[in-house]
This record gives structure tokens, sequence and C-alpha cells, in this order.
């Protein structure tokens, strides 16, 4: 983002209500559940968010987009309460005039173009002046150049892009994205992160969902886990991430000799276990650091030449598990 | 511009979008205006004709077919394409956006018949025609639009294939059942539409035209039914969860 539309955030807000946070949460969520027949996409969720960046973390299934449109009102949840700024979104439209969100999926309109969605957006709003609105947004997320194409031709990190401009057109109090990078290539992600934390340092509260570790670890210092339509845990993501310090972790290595190494490996003091199966041995650590030191000695060592190493439980699932063993 | 305005406006735009307007305009137009077109040599009454065409084809056919068209879309598409969260999002209330799609449906509609029904008197008279009757004609039409679209509105949030149960009432209930038994014609927008169009015709001295709803019957029943529907549609979306 440039300092041009990092200045530009303060500019014309939608004539919302007053909202007042201080002391208070943003939202509140009261023992919220919510199910469809016999299946339970969320259970007795219980949290509050304040201004800053929060990352609602959880496999695909854990029940983000259930919470996020429950925050939204977009479906009233069948047991407990929501609350934002203080109040039922359902009773009170108004405050939609403090809240931006990029809802999951597609969601545009093909025929439009981008300036001409996201100039929807802000007359929506009810903003006086929608067009300067909608350049703004849209230099904010740098589709300037893209303002006049229509989004049948967009590029699916374009046309998110042009959802989270219709998203901030009216400069929110509170700004909810459901999977907002999906789509984007690298450099779009960082201009996009770059966005979200100026945002949030400004004092807005956004709560951003996503299944990748890395991501959320690199857009928000809070976070909320979701496993199962349950909250596995929620914090600063670093005391979280030291919850998983004494978790072993499991490293496949590919070598000329598995067996040969293995029998090496097994020697460490930091080695858990260790099993092989051809020229493949999946090794659980207590360190994956030291493990890494050891390996090409041992390997140097005994003989062995090593074709590949990679660890396997940093996917996010093996975190989120471990973290529900915990509670 | 009020946002209520810009709503209506976006929701006619969605409707009226690319080709949809200019092919529904054509399949209303073509059978309207070709008939009428012949009837001046034909030596038909000029009047007589343009109403057993307007009973014949505009109130069994085309009138519901392009009110269910309309409105069956208006929220039905947006549902579909799970678009609506660009609307529902906003600092307006939900029946405040059912209102505008209701609006804009019936305005997609008419902007549809009332030229074409107009245009089918001109050619058949030769000229105006009969004031009465056409009065009379795009009276009856938009009593018709309003009732077929809060219908169409209503089951658009209640079905995924509002557009068939829409059809299947209007050309099986209306033309099929209300024929043999006259008695359901209360429960047919047919029947009002056709009870509407009888009572201005006798106000203004026109065609005697036989119905089986009195004009009274018709008018307060096509309100309440428009009323109904439009009522339990803005329940439905009071209350609906949005995928």
């Amino acid at each position: 983002m440039t300092a041009e539309a990092r200045a530009t955030w303060t500019g014309e807000r939608a004539p919302g209500p007053q909202v007042r946070t201080a002391g208070r949460p943003v939202v509140e969520l009261r023992h919220v559940s919510k199910w469809y027949g016999d299946v339970v996409a969320v259970s007795d969720l219980s949290f509050e968010l304040w201004p800053g960046v929060t990352g609602l973390l959880g496999p695909n299934g854990a029940g983000k987009t259930t919470t996020l449109n429950a925050i939204c009102g977009l479906l009233r949840p069948s047991q407990g309460e929501v609350l934002v700024f203080g109040k039922p979104l359902q009773g009170d439209p108004m405050l939609y005039r403090s809240i931006g969100v990029v809802p999951d999926g597609d969601r545009l309109y093909p025929r439009l173009t981008v300036h001409s969605y996201v100039r929807l957006h802000a007359e929506l709003q009810g903003l006086s002046g929608p067009g300067e609105a909608a350049d703004r947004a849209i230099g904010e997320v740098g589709l300037t150049e893209l303002a006049g194409r229509r989004l049948r031709g967009l590029s699916k990190g374009e046309r998110q892009r042009t959802k989270v401009a219709g998203a901030i057109v009216h400069q929110p109090a509170m700004l909810v994205l459901d999977e907002p990078m999906s789509g984007m290539d690298p450099g779009q992600r960082a201009r996009f992160i770059d966005l979200v934390r100026t945002v949030g340092a400004a004092g807005v509260t956004v709560l951003v969902s996503s299944h990748i570790l890395g991501e959320v670890e690199r857009l928000a210092s809070q976070v909320l886990v979701l496993v199962g339509g349950r909250l596995a845990a929620s914090g600063d993501f670093h005391a979280i991430r030291d919850l998983m310090a004494d978790q072993p972790r499991t490293v496949m290595v590919r070598a000329s000799d598995a067996r040969r190494l293995a029998t090496g490996l097994i020697g460490l003091p930091t080695t858990v276990a260790v099993e092989v199966e051809g020229d493949a041995l999946r090794a659980r650590t207590r360190s994956v650091e030291a493990f890494a030191t050891e390996l090409p000695r041992l390997a140097r060592d005994s003989g062995v030449s090593l074709r590949e190493i990679r660890t396997t439980d940093e996917s996010l699932e093996q975190v989120f598990n471990y973290l529900v063993r915990r509670r | 511009m009020s946002r209520s305005l810009a709503l209506l406006r976006f929701a006619l735009g969605e409707l009226l979008a690319g080709r949809r307007l200019p092919i529904v305009a054509a399949l209303v137009a073509l059978p309207l205006w070709l008939p009428s077109l012949l009837a001046p040599s034909s030596g038909q009454d000029a009047t007589t004709f343009a109403l057993d065409l307007f009973r014949n084809l505009v109130v069994p056919v085309l009138l519901p077919v392009v009110s269910f068209a309309f409105s069956t879309a208006a929220l039905g598409n947006e549902l579909r394409r799970g678009t609506i969260t660009n609307l529902l999002l906003k600092p307006i209330p939900r029946w405040s956006v059912l209102g505008a799609e209701y609006l804009a449906a019936v305005l997609a509609t008419l902007l549809v018949l009332l030229p074409a029904e107009v245009v089918a008197q001109l050619l058949a008279a030769r000229g105006l025609g009969s004031g009465v009757l056409l009065e009379g004609m795009l009276v009856a039409t938009v009593v018709g639009a309003l009732a077929y679209s809060a219908i169409g509105l209503l089951l658009s949030l209640l079905l995924s294939r509002a557009l068939l149960v829409g059809l299947a009432y209007a050309l099986l209930w209306e033309g099929a059942v209300v024929g043999v038994a006259p008695s359901a014609s209360s429960l047919s927008v047919r029947g009002y539409v056709e009870g509407v169009l009888a009572a201005i015709l006798d106000s203004g001295g026109g065609p005697e035209l036989t119905t089986r709803l009195g004009p009274a019957s018709a008018t307060i029943l096509s309100l309440v039914v428009t009323a109904v529907a439009l009522t339990l549609a803005r329940g439905r979306l009071a209350r609906m969860d949005v995928p």
C-alpha cells in the first residue's frame, strides 16, 4: 500500500452509528452453537475480539466460515448470542456502516467493472462521494489500472482484491475477511498483508480466517484456533506455537540406504522413533533443529546419500490435533 | 442518491442486463404484433380483436411468464450465485432489499409488456382504438404484474425451482383447474386480472365482459394475495440463513 493510500484511510467514512468500544470488546460470542439437522457446525464458541488483527485458524471444515457468517449476521446461531459493538447485528442493520466483509467464494457480478462494483458498495453504504471512495479503495488494493475491466475477465487474485476494495470502501471500524488471500500470487499477498497490518494498526478490528499457518503468522499476532467446530486455542500466536514446542515432529528422509541411516538416527538423544519403509524413513524427533544438524553428519559418516528431506507434520491439521489433545 | 434508490437501480440493471431485455421483449412482441398487423386486413372488429388477444394471449401466458421470469430471478439469482451478501451486508434493512427487488421485477415486467400492448393496439386499430379498452388492459396488466411478482419473489425464497413452480401454477392451476372448477378462480391471479379489466370496461362504457369474479372481489383479492405474498417473503428473508 502506498503512503498516499495509508493517509486516505482516515478520509470519509459512512455516516455510521457511534461505535464506542472503549472498555468492551468489538465482538462478543457467548456460547454460540450452530447446527444443521444432526450436523454440528460450531459448538459452544465463546470469545471476544478487540481492535487489531486476529487470525481465525483451522483446517477445512473446522467451522471458520460458519463462525464468520454468525459474526456478520448472515446466519443465526442455534444457541448463544453474537454481539457486535454491543448489539446483535440482526436487530440493527445500521451497524453495517461500520463493518466491511469479504465473504468466501466468488460472489461477484461478472457484468460489472471493478469500479462499478466497488462504487455499488459505496452507494449502498450511503457515501456522499461514491466515485471518489471507489477510486481510493481500488488504489489501496492496487487495482487502479484494472478499474475499467469487467470482473468476468479478471484472475482469481484480482477478483479477490476487488472484493477487498468493496469491503473497505467505507473505511469500516471492523473488517471480516474469509480466506481473503486465496488466488493471490506472492506479490499480491505481500501487498495485502501490508494493507491488513496497516488497517489493524490504525485501530480497526480485523478478523481474518485462513487454513494456512504461515499466512496467519504474517498477518496476526492474536489467533483463534478452531478444530471440529470448537475453539481449540486462543491468544498470542507465538504463545500457541510455544505450546507445541514439546510436540515431537516427524521428518521424512529418502536415502540410498535408509536402514543404515536409521541405525545412526536412533542413537540421537532427541530421536523418539524411526520407521523404515523401502528407501524412506520416518523419524520422530523432539528437535527438528538438532535433527537437521546431525542428519548430514550421520549420512556422511555412514556413506549414505540423502535424496529428500521434509518435515511432514507442519500441516495445520497435525498442529490442531495436538492442540485438541492438550485440552 | 439514497441506498434504496441505488439498490433499485442496480436490481433493475441486473434483471435487464445483457441480452435478456431484447430477447424477452422480442418473445413478447412477436406473438402480439404479428396477428395485430394482420387483423385489419381480415375485417375483424379492432376492439373485439384486441380484447380477445389480451384475454387469450397476454393474460393466460405472457403476463405470468414474464412476471415469473423476472420476479423469480430478482432474488433467486442473487441467492443462487451467493451475491446476495453484497446487498445484505449493508446498512439496509432486509425488507428494504426485498422491496427494491420486488419493485425492480414489477418495473421490468411492465417495461416489456406495456409498450408491446400499446403497439399491438395501435397496429390492430390502425390508430389509438378504444381508449377505455387500452386503459383497462394496461391497468389489468399492472395489477397482474404486482400479484404475480409478489408470488414469484416468495417462491424464489422458498424453492430452488421457483420459475418452474410459478409456471406450473399459471398454466396448470389457472389454465386447467380454474377452467373446470370455476370456484377456484378466487385463488387465481388470472381471475383478478380479468375482474379488474371487466370493472374498467364496465365503468367506461367499453365492451361487456363476463368474468367469474366481480370487480370488488377481484380488486380486493388481488391486493390481499399481493400483500400476503410480500409479507411472507419479508418474514422468510428476515429469518433465513444466508449460505
